[in-house]
């Protein structure tokens, strides 16, 4: 037996990229990175999951009122991914839960927490299109990060196509209480502690 | 929280943005009841200027930022009011790919932060005139394929078109997305323009090296 292991075999092995991987990923609408291991996408179909396969979720926020796509709990199911739905049980809206209407407080609040605990990561957050419900929850984090409106709403309009973003949407992004999100820093993650 | 949010001086502020009120050095009309028409070599700087309405002082990224991967960065050319923000991020290295070169005040930060700064000229693409720099991407590229190099700030002067050229040859080459995503991509940023770039993304294919063991964990070699 050798005692050469396969990590010693690799310093200083150089090797060539001359074509492009034979198994082409196809990113779900609206895909983006947000932080690091924190992702941000519209609803995954069946043929992004070999995409999402690759993030090694652990997590998954959906934000819509309506449930998501047999298929996509199913790939939630067997790959060991939590789904939480911060919307669907949301006692605020109980005459009013329209697909129509921005997201409650209260949900925002409950996104915010699973985003604020390092013990969810890798995540996604998501909704139908990737647009207005999840654009207000990352919004809301970039201010908790303390970044500036302009830039949050820059971020924001990136996403929202061409008809253009909510005024309503901003305005929830805009008043906001990042007060009433408890940052925990033994539990955040390293990028809400800069 | 945000221990290390921005604090501006009123100089920064006056270089970053040049119409701000109180920031009056170089223009000659009224604010409030005062004319104000002065030599710019009279004007001493006043009091701090309050600009934002809150006391908690911002974060301010540069345009068109956003995180590419765990470890890169993409944004438009930072300016001043940027800096605080950048040095938070702690980047080892910064890619700019561009033509300005007399952006003093940028050059002196970067330098004074210890970072790695590659500068590979490329001019922007005028169709059917100048067409991207395969040599300034391919080194980019090799950059990009060394972890050791993390956390790398890529950016160009609006973080649309350069930028998002080198964005969509990682992610054919080194991802393997399917186009379509890539164009995808490519349009959230550059917002119009740019049917040349996606030609390049979707044609150029380059011979690149890489070492087994600083290779980034979002490599597709498969």
């Amino acid at each position: 037996m050798t005692t050469a292991s396969p990590a010693d075999a690799d310093v200083g092995t150089k090797r060539l990229i001359t074509k492009p991987p034979q198994l082409r990923i196809i990113p779900p609408l609206n895909f983006c990175p947000v932080e690091r291991f924190l992702y941000r996408s519209g609803q995954p179909a069946g043929l992004n999951h070999s995409f999402l396969a690759e993030l090694n979720l652990k997590t998954i926020l959906w934000l819509a009122t309506e449930d998501p796509l047999d298929q996509f709990l199913t790939f939630a199911e067997n790959n060991d991914i939590n789904v939480y739905f911060v919307s669907l049980d949301d006692d605020e809206y109980d005459y009013s839960n329209n697909p129509w209407d921005g997201l409650s407080e209260t949900a925002i609040r409950k996104a915010l927490q699973v985003i604020a605990n390092k013990e969810s990561y890798p995540l996604l957050v998501c909704c139908g299109m990737g647009r207005h419900r999840t654009g207000t929850v990352i919004g809301c984090l970039r201010r908790l990060q303390g970044w500036n409106l302009a830039s949050v709403s820059e971020e924001y309009r990136r996403f929202v196509g061409d008809k253009g973003g909510r005024i309503m949407v901003e305005l929830l992004i805009e008043a906001f209480d990042v007060s009433s999100i408890k940052v925990d820093p033994a539990q955040a993650p390293e990028f809400l502690l800069r | 929280m945000n221990s290390q949010v921005l604090s501006f001086g009123t100089s920064d502020l006056q270089a970053a943005l040049p119409f701000i009120p109180g920031n009056t050095t170089n223009h000659s009309h009224s604010v409030g009841s005062r004319t104000i028409d002065t030599d710019p070599s009279e004007e001493e700087p006043e009091e701090e200027v309050e600009i934002f309405d809150d006391k908690k002082k911002k974060a301010v990224p540069p345009l068109n930022f956003a995180l590419v991967e765990n470890g890169i960065f993409r944004s438009g050319h930072p300016m001043p009011i940027n800096f605080d923000f950048l040095a938070s991020l702690r980047l080892k290295t910064i890619i700019y790919l561009g033509d300005k070169e007399d952006n003093t005040a940028y050059y002196e930060w970067i330098e004074s932060q210890g970072i790695n700064f590659k500068y590979f000229r490329m001019e922007s693409v005028s169709e059917p005139f100048k067409a991207n720099n395969p040599e300034a991407l391919t080194n980019a590229l090799h950059l990009i394929l060394d972890s050791t190099n993390y956390p790398i700030l890529i950016h160009s002067n609006k973080g649309k078109h350069r930028i998002g050229v080198l964005v969509g040859l990682m992610r054919k080459l080194l991802q393997g997305w399917a186009l379509s995503g890539i164009f995808d991509e490519y349009d959230r940023y550059a917002a119009g323009k740019g049917e040349g770039d996606l030609e390049f993304i979707e044609i150029f294919q380059p011979v690149l090296e890489y070492e087994e063991r600083c290779k980034p964990g979002f490599l597709r070699t498969y």
